[in-house]
């Protein structure tokens, strides 16, 4: 998730931090700057791929460093020493009036996208709880939907304590997440970027979040053309990292000790990893791995070109459930295809087990029938028509046709339009061209009084399930009368 | 949506009474005549549906949107009422179908209008509709039995759509009373019962039907706190249109649906099939599909626009040409079934006979700016079509590093078409699930896990780590060694193989040695062989745990391969380092056999980081069992010659070879005195390869 940092640049940040011994006068911008560039050094040697942006405002605002891409959810880090200031245009103002604002200037706050708002202090919570800053502070948050924490130093306002409460951000929001890859016994150490997120489902019945386990274990293979452009909750780069490289902690990767990692990767750039190989090979088969990512949650890995031709291992997480996608079927129930006695995707690979056919058609897909506008009862009536004129060749679609406006008439309890068909189908004999083969005379009259009869609602002729069939004529070259 | 929100129970009550047999009064003509058959035939008089005949259609279309979006999980339960009620499926999964509802329709058949008024009533069905909103559907009992000690997360909420012709808002007020009461007697008996749960919340809609031209005698209503069991809202509606409009807008209130109308479709005429139209088709959604424009706030520049009676909205979409293809991995963050609005218009048919015929087609966001946005794309799956939501906002994961870029990344010799073939003999297939399945047995997603693990026991990952998988002749045993158990004709096989290798070492064929990395001509031939048996038995040890016939494979091994006595060999060599690795190589064979290739792995990581460092070297080291550089230690037993497996080496043949190792590192040899058998080569050899005789010397033939 990018990053916004907003830095309080007002007055009262000047204010000087009063140590015991009189060593060196910091005020409090400079601990609040000591802060920044430990997360930002933190964010350069363990979370290099994070976009970081960089305002200061006091009473205006001022762009330091700007974001070059728009993005679609942000971490917003405040710093600032919690002196709200007073009056028009201060925060402890603004949120009084909250209600009373006009359409055209809302509160920034809820943000219009998903946003985590972390709250850095340069101030201790005793000072904070002192005058009612703390209360706006967190009424901010829960404006932001309650997605975020305020953090306040601990003790003595010095840059140890400075540091140490950014050190609790940066767990909080910025530790890399690490992760072993697992194909059987092929592994490698990977880091995952950006960090999965815990995910909510339905809170009412399981109100644990899932977490992404450290264990990303894949069950199998599946072509693209299969798993068909699925739909994902998030994204992640699959990196590869060195295993004897310990990732360290806090505050590591000072300036100097960037260089000695550079050649360090530059010498793993040549032992074998594992994520290459598979990388290589899902690119060119055109394949994505399926991997499990925790109990019943799963996401599959894949090869991601940009456009400029440089292309990595990502992983794209589904839905947590049981069944993701209801083409692939339940998860649980793919197999090896040596558990089929024979290969799904046949000898040549001409066939595939994939998609899973769903038990019931939908609508769409089965010719259902629909009269709600008189459009469609016309169309059905005027299609038994045109089969009616062209008997016996019609006969069987004739047939089809008049079976499925009857049963639809039936389940409507529409007997009305049973008897007018029946009417219709009468007249249409009447009409017949003395040219016409006696066979269709015959057809229509039968298939008239069956209408007629399936009208009355005597449950022998007016069941569902019970078609009209042709009747017997003994006419040569009648057709396909049986 | 929460899994037992009310959507998860719908009781549908329809008032059969024989009030419900009285004409709609909207007049359908169904016999449309053409001009030339028009003279002389009285057109027949049109049709009219009835009250109960609206209801019924309208309910099915209803219930055919919500099948169509949410196949599973959310369920319907029908009920008629009149002087009794006649409940028309269960809750169960499998009675929820419209072909199953309209089946039980025709048996009920148009209400009798001579039935008795007085013993007709819908509180029957609504007394009814409650008792089973009581009723345990499979999914609570499912979460009930999972969720154990917490089962009173699963909470029973439903609601009742009853449609029916009310006298008054008295009238209407009595119902509600009605259900109210019945709610609270029901719930008393849930309580002491099992396979009934008390009811949480009930939403009642009632809709009353009235025909058209007459006056309504009931008001409409917005939805009102009966009490905190029960809301309850009333919607006054003419039959025909009106009412069916009226159903369509609440099944999106109550499954949280969205219209979008994708238009520019280019459509062929009927008659005119060398014209092309453009038509329109509004399709129904979850709403979820349009969260990106309620996000952006930019839902009005998507197009959207008010229909018919402004009390709906739909979203504009553009149909897009080109099309796309299946083997795109598109970036998708949703996915949602679809019904269309008008199933049976042709424009709606023809879109989903183009799709179900398995063509995807993109959709584009019509933008003021001009600029082009695609941001849906539908596509069928199985026979369901589904609205893929496309990401269109700029991801922070847009300018990667490349993967060459980072560990492994200066790699060039990775086995890739190896692992493609493996990753296709690891495809996934559904299992059928069975019903009588053995607990012990494994499910199949751990089948296929364990089916990995089997076929990654030994797997090198770049070409210079291994000799055996570069050799077409290994491919019989390789590709059956791995199975969990070996039929008689499989041992054959890998036994087959076997001697097919003993046969190659006897004639001394070339071997795939890799040389990479290394200058001159690599190791010796015999020293060549004397690898390829120790990665082949490396590979069938990983198995031998499996059973008793990998075993056999082993034992075959063993017994087959020619067999310089090894340890010794060692010693000879007397250095530290070989130590060390002998010693690591015996606790690996004394330990489980398995882990000895992740152990030789780890070794090999060692071996290659040598490896920089020795650039003069001129030997692969690519396992443990390499030989020692051949500019070092040049040493008699590396250049034994074929003739030393019969017997004992003659003061001869040991002079001539110091002097020709000693040679040898003065000039390069003739290649045809290298590969020579007993100082004779033979000619022309390229020939026999040319046929097809033989191996290519570096990597394997093509298969």
């Amino acid at each position: 998730m990018p990053t916004v940092v907003l830095m309080d640049a007002s007055l009262s940040m000047t204010r000087p931090v009063s140590l015991d011994q009189g060593s060196e006068e910091l005020q409090r911008k400079n601990l609040a700057v000591a802060g920044l560039t430990m997360l930002f050094e933190h964010m350069a040697s363990n979370y290099r791929l994070e976009f970081t942006s960089l305002v200061a405002f006091s009473s205006l605002w001022e762009l330091l460093v700007p974001f070059t891409r728009d993005y679609n959810t942000l971490q917003v880090v405040l710093v600032t020493d919690g002196s709200l200031g007073i009056g028009k245009g201060s925060l402890r103002h603004s949120l009084q009036t909250l209600k009373q604002r006009p359409e055209d200037k809302k509160f920034p706050l809820p943000f219009p996208f998903p946003a985590k708002l972390f709250i850095m202090c340069i101030a201790s919570a005793e000072e904070l709880q002192m005058t009612d800053t703390m209360d706006n502070l967190e009424k901010l948050l829960q404006l932001n939907g309650g997605d975020g924490q305020i953090f306040t130093m601990e003790g003595q306002l010095c840059l140890k304590s400075v540091q140490s409460m950014f050190g609790r951000l940066i767990d909080a929001a910025y530790s890399p997440f690490h992760a072993v890859l697992r194909c059987g016994n092929l592994t490698s150490d990977v880091q995952v970027f950006p960090r999965p997120e815990p995910v909510f489902l339905d809170q009412e019945v399981d109100p644990l979040p899932k977490h992404v386990l450290t264990d990303l274990e894949i069950v199998g293979f599946i072509e693209i053309g299969d798993i068909s452009s699925p739909p994902v909750i998030s994204r992640h780069l699959v990196l590869p990292i060195a295993v004897s490289k310990e990732v360290d902690d806090v505050g590591a990767g000072a300036p100097e000790e960037l260089e000695e990692e550079t050649s360090a990767n530059q010498q793993a750039g040549k032992a074998p990893n594992f994520c290459v190989l598979l990388h290589g090979s899902l690119k060119v088969e055109g394949m994505v791995a399926l991997v499990q990512v925790g109990p019943e949650w799963h996401g599959m890995l894949y090869s991601q070109a940009d456009s400029k031709k440089k292309s990595n291992l990502m992983m794209s997480l589904f839905e947590p459930g049981p069944e993701p996608l209801p083409w692939l079927g339940k998860m649980s129930q793919l197999g090896p295809i040596s558990d089929a006695a024979e290969n799904p995707y046949g000898e040549d690979d001409s066939r595939s087990p994939f998609p899973l056919q769903p038990p019931v058609k939908r609508s769409y897909a089965q010719n259902v029938t629909v009269w709600i506008k008189a459009s469609g009862l016309q169309t059905d009536v005027q299609k038994i028509l045109r089969n009616a004129r062209k008997l016996p060749e019609k006969t069987q679609t004739f047939y089809k046709e008049l079976n499925r406006l009857r049963k639809a008439a039936l389940a409507f309890g529409f007997w009305e339009l049973l008897k007018g068909v029946a009417e219709l189908l009468e007249r249409e004999c009447t009409l017949l061209p003395d040219t016409a083969h006696p066979d269709a005379a015959f057809q229509l009259s039968h298939a008239a009084q069956q209408l007629k009869l399936a009208s009355t609602g005597d449950s022998q002729y007016s069941l569902f399930e019970h078609n009209i069939n042709p009747m017997h004529t003994d006419f040569s070259g009648g057709g396909v009368g049986v | 949506m929460k899994l037992f929100s009310v959507s998860h129970k719908t009781a549908f009550v329809v008032d059969h009474c024989p009030y419900m047999a009285e004409s709609s009064r909207q007049q359908v003509e169904c016999d449309v005549l053409t001009k030339s058959r028009g003279q002389g035939v009285i057109p027949l008089a049109p049709v009219s549906k009835s009250l109960w005949t609206c209801a019924v259609e309208c309910s099915m279309e209803y219930c055919r949107i919500l099948y169509d979006v949410y196949p599973t999980k959310k369920l319907v339960n029908y009920i008629v009422s009149d002087s009794e009620f006649h409940i028309l499926n269960s809750w169960r999964q499998e009675d929820q179908s419209t072909h199953e509802l309209m089946s039980a329709l025709a048996a009920v058949g148009p209400p009798n209008p001579r039935e008795d008024p007085e013993c007709c009533s819908v509180l029957h069905g609504l007394v009814a509709a409650v008792e089973s909103l009581c009723k345990i559907t499979e999914y609570q009992h499912e979460a009930r039995t999972t969720l154990m000690d917490t089962a009173d997360r699963v909470a029973n909420r439903g609601r009742i759509i009853c449609l029916t012709n009310a006298k008054s808002d008295t009238h209407v007020r009595m119902l509600e009373d009605c259900v109210q009461e019945t709610i609270l007697e029901q719930n008393k008996m849930a309580a002491s019962s099992d396979r009934l749960m008390p009811i949480q919340q009930c939403e009642l809609v009632l809709v009353h039907i009235f025909p058209q031209g007459e006056d309504t005698l009931v008001s409409d209503r917005p939805k009102k706190e009966v009490s905190s069991l029960l809301t309850s809202e009333v919607h006054s509606v003419r039959a025909g249109r009106h009412l069916a409009t009226k159903l369509n807008i609440l099944v999106q209130q109550h499954f949280d649906l969205a219209s979008t109308t994708i238009t520019n479709i280019p459509m062929k005429e009927e008659q005119h099939a060398n014209t092309s139209a453009n038509y329109d088709v509004e399709l129904l959604h979850h709403r979820d599909a349009h969260l990106e424009f309620f996000k952006s706030g930019d839902l009005h520049m998507a197009g959207s626009t008010s229909r018919d009676s402004g009390l709906k909205e739909t979203v504009t979409l553009k149909w897009c040409t080109p099309r796309t293809n299946s083997v795109e991995l598109h970036y998708c963050t949703g996915a949602y079934r679809i019904s269309p609005t008008d199933v049976n218009s042709r424009p709606s048919s023809c879109l989903t006979n183009f799709l179900l015929n398995g063509r995807s087609v993109l959709l584009e966001q019509p933008r003021k700016s001009g600029s082009k946005v695609i941001s849906h794309m539908l596509s069928s799956h199985g026979g369901e079509i589904f609205l893929h939501v496309l990401n269109s906002t700029r991801s922070t994961l847009e300018d990667p590093p490349s993967i060459s870029e980072g560990c492994g990344g200066r790699v060039t010799d990775y086995r890739i078409t190896d692992f493609g073939e493996f990753m296709r003999e690891n495809r996934l297939t559904p299992v059928p699930e069975t019903l009588d399945a053995d607990a012990s047995e494994k499910i199949p997603s751990e089948r296929a896990k364990a089916q990995l693990e089997r076929h990654t026991r030994y797997w090198p990952m770049i070409i210079s780590q291994t000799t055996i998988f570069n050799m077409q002749a290994v491919v019989p045993l390789a590709n059956l060694i791995v199975k969990e158990s070996l039929s008689e004709e499989d041992v054959l096989t890998c036994q087959k193989t076997v001697y097919n290798l003993v046969d190659m070492e006897r004639k001394n064929d070339p071997l795939p040695i890799s040389t990479v990395g290394s200058r001159g001509k690599g190791p010796k031939r015999d020293e060549q062989y004397r690898i390829m048996w120790n990665e082949l038995e490396t590979l069938v040890k990983t198995h031998v745990g499996g059973s008793d016939k990998h075993q056999r494979v082993l034992d075959c091994i063993s017994a087959c391969r020619s067999k310089p006595p090894e340890e010794e060999e060692r010693k000879k060599r007397g250095r530290k380092r070989e130590d060390k690795e002998d010693k690591s190589e015996k606790n690996c064979n004394k330990d489980t056999e398995d882990k000895s290739w992740q152990e030789s792995e780890r070794l090999k990581g060692a071996l290659d980081r040598e490896k920089e460092e020795q650039v003069e070297s001129e030997v692969i080291k690519d396992s443990p069992d390499s030989p020692e550089p051949l500019n070092k230690k040049p040493r008699l037993e590396e250049i034994q010659l074929p003739e030393k497996a019969k017997g004992p080496v003659s003061l001869l043949t040991m002079w001539t070879n110091r002097i020709t190792v000693a040679n040898s590192r003065k000039h390069q040899e003739f290649a045809g005195r290298i590969s020579s058998v007993n100082n004779k080569a033979e000619l022309y050899q390229h020939l026999k390869d040319e046929n097809g005789m033989d191996l290519h010397e570096n990597g394997k033939a093509a298969r």
